[in-house]
């Protein structure tokens, strides 16, 4: 496998984000899940939502209550549209690319009504209900997916395809993946996600939904309003290796980063933090170090790491846009999300983990430069994404 | 708007056996060098055991016309040898057979094998094809036709593959109920005007035509 990425190229426009809109274990908005990540105060705790009896694990990250994931989709586009201070006529004219597993309805659907639990009808009815321009785009490659996203908007944006995309995904915690996650002894059986530690043992799942509008600079400046961030650069590749485990070498990953940075038109030397995949499984996190090793060369060694699923869990489809809203709103506090749950270093991950403040390591400084926001999902799939403030 | 978003597409039908999927690709500039599916002819009744997956017809599927594809290619004036190509996996339903069964088994007690794990997601099978096929270009999913070929657009126009395997999968279990068939289409796209790794093949390539047209 090639580690080349100067095939990558983008479109000349300046790419921003105008508003962001957020729901977590922690609650709505941004505030909250920032107070979390930057404490480190992780959000696990009993599933209530459902059954879980006959699980070997019964805990994940979870907003009280049983939100309904249509519903709080069309809040945090709202929210986001509401914060970059969008018009109703900019709205209608802005699709919507959507992060989901699926219509959650499909799998109990009667047969002769499944055809109407599409995942597109699913994200046209996000669009329709919240304002946005019909159609939708609907992405479901796993973990990877909110990235893919993310990605593809940046391009259209970048290209002038487009003045903005509004990028939104969801994922609530619910019987079936929950169900499969434990039968494929996926899930944390300490009830604790350690990103990069010794010890780690596996995942846990977290509700994440979140919305990003995705315009262009010159959109975003017509209309006075003043970005949360820059999306510098975006890449992802394949692994070619496996069904479901990563690389060991994290090559694909490597070459994800490349092209992110090469789009971004820096080096390594100007990433200042790294908000990792970091799933906490044992392949995972040490392919994923071997990646940034591979990418970052004697950067990675020095550069503030922290996974902030260690605090909010795992978001499936939407937990590449949900740690992007972490990214960018640490980035503009300038405090770093601590790596939480770890318990000692783990010498295949060789990497300068974020810990909690007073703690020995703890950044001695706001995050300088741009961030990096990592996504790992079966099949192989890899992606990054570049952002810095404005 | 963009002439891309503005192609009169109407790929929102979810059987796949009216697609003229080289003109659809036509239309946004890309161009089908190889084609695959699943089934072919009423000699493909038993879909090949796909190892390692099971109680769905979702991955087999997709890797039997994913699979035809490729050997189409491999076999035909082109180079065996991929250069960087991406795996984008389109599907109205996803794996709708898998989530049922799932859905079935939590709700009845029953026990879920350790398999439906990685399954869960469309993501398995693009790796399947891409760890037998040396596929390195990104890993893509989306929901339906229409979505596929815009993605794969967008890889090739930015460089993030030379080539892009696009694979339509839709289940009988999904649309329409009894009396359809599982249906899986697959197509190795370039882009229409540059494709430096295969200017060999410039101009017709009629082998490929009855295939692509599924």
């Amino acid at each position: 496998m090639t580690d080349t990425v100067l095939t990558a190229r983008r479109g000349p426009r300046s790419v921003v984000v105008g508003g962001m809109g957020v729901l977590s274990a922690f609650g709505r908005g941004v505030g909250p899940l920032l107070g979390a990540a930057v404490a480190g105060r992780s959000g696990f705790g009993p599933v209530e939502r459902f059954e879980v009896a006959g699980r070997r694990v019964d805990r994940a990250a979870l907003h009280p209550g049983e939100p309904l994931l249509e519903r709080e989709l069309d809040r945090v586009v709202d929210e986001a549209c509401g914060s970059a201070g969008l018009s109703a006529a900019q709205r209608a004219g802005c699709p919507l690319y959507l992060a989901v597993h699926g219509d959650p309805a499909l799998a109990r659907a009667a047969p002769v009504w499944r055809p109407g639990h599409a995942v597109g009808a699913f994200a046209a009815g996000v669009a329709r209900r919240t304002g946005l321009a019909g159609g939708g785009r609907a992405y479901t490659s796993g973990c990877t997916a909110s990235a893919d996203a993310v990605a593809d908007a940046a391009s259209a944006v970048a290209r002038g395809r487009v003045e903005r995309v509004v990028v939104a995904a969801g994922y609530l915690v619910e019987p079936d993946q929950f169900a499969v996650f434990d039968a494929g002894g996926a899930l944390a059986r300490d009830g604790r996600v350690r990103p990069f530690s010794a010890g780690r043992s596996g995942l846990l799942l977290g509700d994440g939904v979140a919305a990003l509008v995705v315009e262009s600079a010159d959109a975003a400046r017509a209309r006075g309003a003043d970005p949360l961030a820059v999306l510098a650069g975006w890449g992802r590749a394949g692994d070619a290796h496996h069904v479901c485990r990563p690389r060991p070498d994290g090559a694909g990953l490597a070459r994800a980063i490349g092209a992110a940075l090469l789009r971004g038109g820096v080096g390594p030397e100007r990433v200042g933090y790294v908000n990792a995949h970091g799933a906490g499984s044992v392949l995972g996190d040490a392919a994923e170090a071997a990646a940034l090793h591979r990418a970052l060369g004697p950067v990675a060694a020095r550069v503030p790491v922290s996974s902030s699923k260690s605090v909010h869990g795992q978001a499936l489809e939407a937990g590449a846009l949900l740690e992007l809203v972490v990214t960018v709103a640490a980035l503009r506090a300038g405090r770093l999300p601590v790596n939480a749950g770890l318990l000692g270093p783990d010498p295949d991950c060789p990497l300068s983990l974020v810990r909690a403040s007073g703690e020995p390591g703890a950044p001695a400084g706001p995050p300088v430069g741009l961030a990096l926001s990592l996504s790992t999902a079966f099949g192989g799939a890899n992606a990054a994404l570049l952002v810095g403030l404005p | 708007m963009s002439p891309l978003d503005l192609a009169p597409l109407n790929l929102s039908r979810l059987d796949l056996s009216h697609l003229d999927l080289p003109r659809e690709a036509a239309d946004l500039g890309l161009r089908v060098l190889a084609a695959g599916r699943w089934p072919e002819s009423v000699a493909d009744v038993a879909l090949p055991v796909l190892p390692g997956f099971t109680g769905s017809s979702f991955s087999p599927l997709a890797a039997a016309a994913a699979g035809r594809c490729l050997d189409a290619y491999a076999y035909g004036p082109g180079s065996a040898e991929l250069p960087v190509t991406a795996v984008v996996v389109a599907s109205a339903l996803g794996d709708v057979a898998g989530a049922v069964r799932v859905a079935e088994a939590v709700d009845g007690g029953g026990r879920l094998g350790p398999l439906l794990f990685f399954q869960a997601v469309p993501n398995a099978v693009a790796g399947h094809l891409a760890a037998r096929r040396g596929l390195t270009g990104p890993v893509v999913c989306v929901g339906g036709a229409r979505s596929g070929f815009e993605v794969a657009e967008v890889l090739l126009a930015d460089g993030d593959a030379e080539l892009a395997l696009l694979v339509l999968v839709e289940q009988a279990a999904g649309p329409g109920g009894a009396g359809r068939v599982d249906r899986a289409a697959a197509v190795l796209l370039a882009p229409q005007e540059h494709c430096p790794t295969h200017r060999q093949l410039e101009g017709a390539r009629p082998w490929v035509t009855p295939r692509a047209r599924l």
